[in-house]
């Protein structure tokens, strides 16, 4: 993680702020400068719904080495109730209940952090509903 | 425009170099290349490679080989595509050759991946897809495929073992094949009772990491092999935000323009070195390039039309799965084991008769897809 990008995406992280084409109304998350509809390049700030629906998953053994603490990670694409994807955790899950089909709603917890001194990283997981 | 043929190729076995440096591998490559080429000009040095900076403190590879090779004073540069780097970099030799301004190109795949430990592999791979988005979350890019590969297995519903046909059919290849990394074969309940890396996808369905490097000579003089076509096209960066995420749009789009370049007729191909990183992307490429129908990949698989000596072989020499997978070395292997297919030169792997042959190396999950058509001149 690096601590100046963290710093740069915080809204999005802890907010899943996207963005909206002014011109045809596609909505984006992560957020784009150039609409991929459209073409347009007159967008707005959106912030994007904070339920939706698991389109697919898995359980990850061996995360990345920023991520090596909290292994397994259960992760998933979530289809937000406006049709956007977002990838994600799960939070609190026992791959065992995941399914797809399944309601989640987004939720704030701990990403990682740099170490015993270091910061601490927040931003979305996803909880069953 | 020039025409674009193979005038030689070299490699080295991959596998784990403990005692060979990422240098050491590019110039062993290169050396066995230009083995008989002596009064050879070399005009240009293309390298392709991921992740020489993160797990190797080292960049600037063109100019490295170049001083290496005692060729200073020659252009050279490194290209990246991921782990479509090795065929990204065929592609930049084929477009410097074809333009006319470069007689003879040098073009080098490495990656020197078992220095690294396990986790900061694992990180250096998912920067084929967002730092910000994909890898925020704690995604690797072996879960990326992950989630494909369950998606695909619930709309089609299809088990987890019709795809885990493809490492069987490549590890049976691989025995025979004197540069490959595993010289096993193994069964489908071998795969099964392997552990989960990243569910459904298991250690045995994995390509795993690997030391290599492979080098062609590219040259517009006529010789045995020509390059018919070399095409690039690229998907969405991010799995998550393509419409349908389990069409492989780069790839079909760079077949398609490669088929019509070529002018050739798309079953009359004899050979298929894809990208099976996961049984997942090998199943995705036959469906983007026709060559199975949606869902069936699998089902082709278990009925042999695969095989080495079934209708449409893949993965001659046993694919990034047991030839292994050295990462921006990849691409040029599949190239250089067309070129031994097409020249006869494959040994117990050889496809009897072969004289059109496919290569399909792709970055990140379809990210950027890089196809190659080849065809022995007779
Ligand atoms: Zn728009």
């Amino acid at each position: 993680m690096i601590p100046i990008a963290y710093w740069r995406n915080r809204k999005l992280y802890t907010r899943l702020i996207g963005s909206r084409c002014k011109r045809c109304g596609a909505e984006y998350y992560p957020p784009v400068k150039v609409c991929k509809k459209c073409g347009s390049v007159d967008l707005e700030e959106k912030e994007m719904p904070k339920t939706g629906t698991i389109i697919s998953y898995t359980k990850l053994t061996e995360p990345p080495v920023d991520f090596k603490d909290y292994s397994p990670i259960y992760l998933a694409m979530i289809r937000l109730d406006n049709g956007v994807t977002v990838l994600g955790q799960i939070a609190d899950a026992e791959s065992e209940e995941i399914r797809i089909g399944m309601r989640v709603m987004a939720t704030i917890r701990k990403w990682t952090e740099d170490g015993q001194n270091g910061i601490i990283y927040y931003g979305y997981k996803f909880k069953i509903i | 425009m020039s025409k674009v043929y193979i005038k030689s190729a070299g490699l080295i076995p991959v596998g784990e170099h403990w005692n060979k440096s990422l240098t050491d591998l590019m110039v062993e490559a290169s050396l066995n290349a230009l083995k008989g080429q002596d009064g050879v000009k070399i005009d240009r040095i293309v390298v392709g490679n991921m992740m020489s900076g993160y797990l190797n403190n080292q960049e600037h590879l063109g100019a490295l080989l170049a001083s290496a090779l005692g060729m200073k004073g020659i252009e050279a540069l490194k290209v990246e595509a991921a782990c479509g780097s090795g065929g990204m970099a065929v592609h930049e030799g084929y477009i410097s050759v074809k333009s006319g301004d470069y007689e003879n190109v040098l073009v080098v795949g490495v990656e020197k991946m078992k220095d690294a430990d396990t986790q900061v592999l694992t990180k250096a791979l998912a920067m084929a897809e967002s730092a910000d988005f994909t890898q925020v979350v704690g995604a690797s890019f072996i879960s990326l495929n992950a989630l494909l590969m369950r998606m695909y297995m619930n709309k089609y519903n299809v088990q987890e073992e019709f795809l885990d046909y493809f490492p069987v059919i490549a590890h049976k290849n691989a025995v025979t094949a004197a540069h490959s990394q595993f010289k096993k074969a193994f069964t489908l309940e071998d795969v099964k009772r392997s552990p989960y890396l990243a569910e459904p996808i298991r250690l045995l369905s994995s390509a795993p990491s690997s030391d290599g490097a492979a080098a062609l000579l590219l040259s517009s003089k006529p010789s045995d092999v020509e390059i018919l076509a070399s095409e690039v096209s690229t998907n969405e960066l991010m799995i998550s935000q393509r419409e349908n995420p389990l069409k492989f749009e780069a790839t079909e789009k760079a077949f398609k323009k490669a088929v019509e370049k070529a002018e050739i007729n798309p079953s009359s191909v004899d050979f298929l070195e894809i990208h099976d990183a996961f049984p997942i992307v090998a199943a995705l490429s036959l469906e983007a390039m026709g060559y199975s129908a949606e869902g069936r990949a699998g089902f082709d698989a278990a009925n042999g039309k695969y095989n080495l000596d079934g209708d449409l072989p893949i993965l001659t020499f046993g694919g990034l799965k047991a030839r292994g997978h050295p990462v921006g070395g990849t691409g040029v292997y599949q190239i250089v084991e067309a070129y031994m297919q097409l020249t006869g030169t494959a040994g117990k792997n050889q496809v009897q008769g072969a004289k059109l042959g496919v290569t399909q190396n792709v970055g990140g999950v379809d990210t950027t897809s890089v196809v190659h058509i080849l065809r022995k001149v007779s």
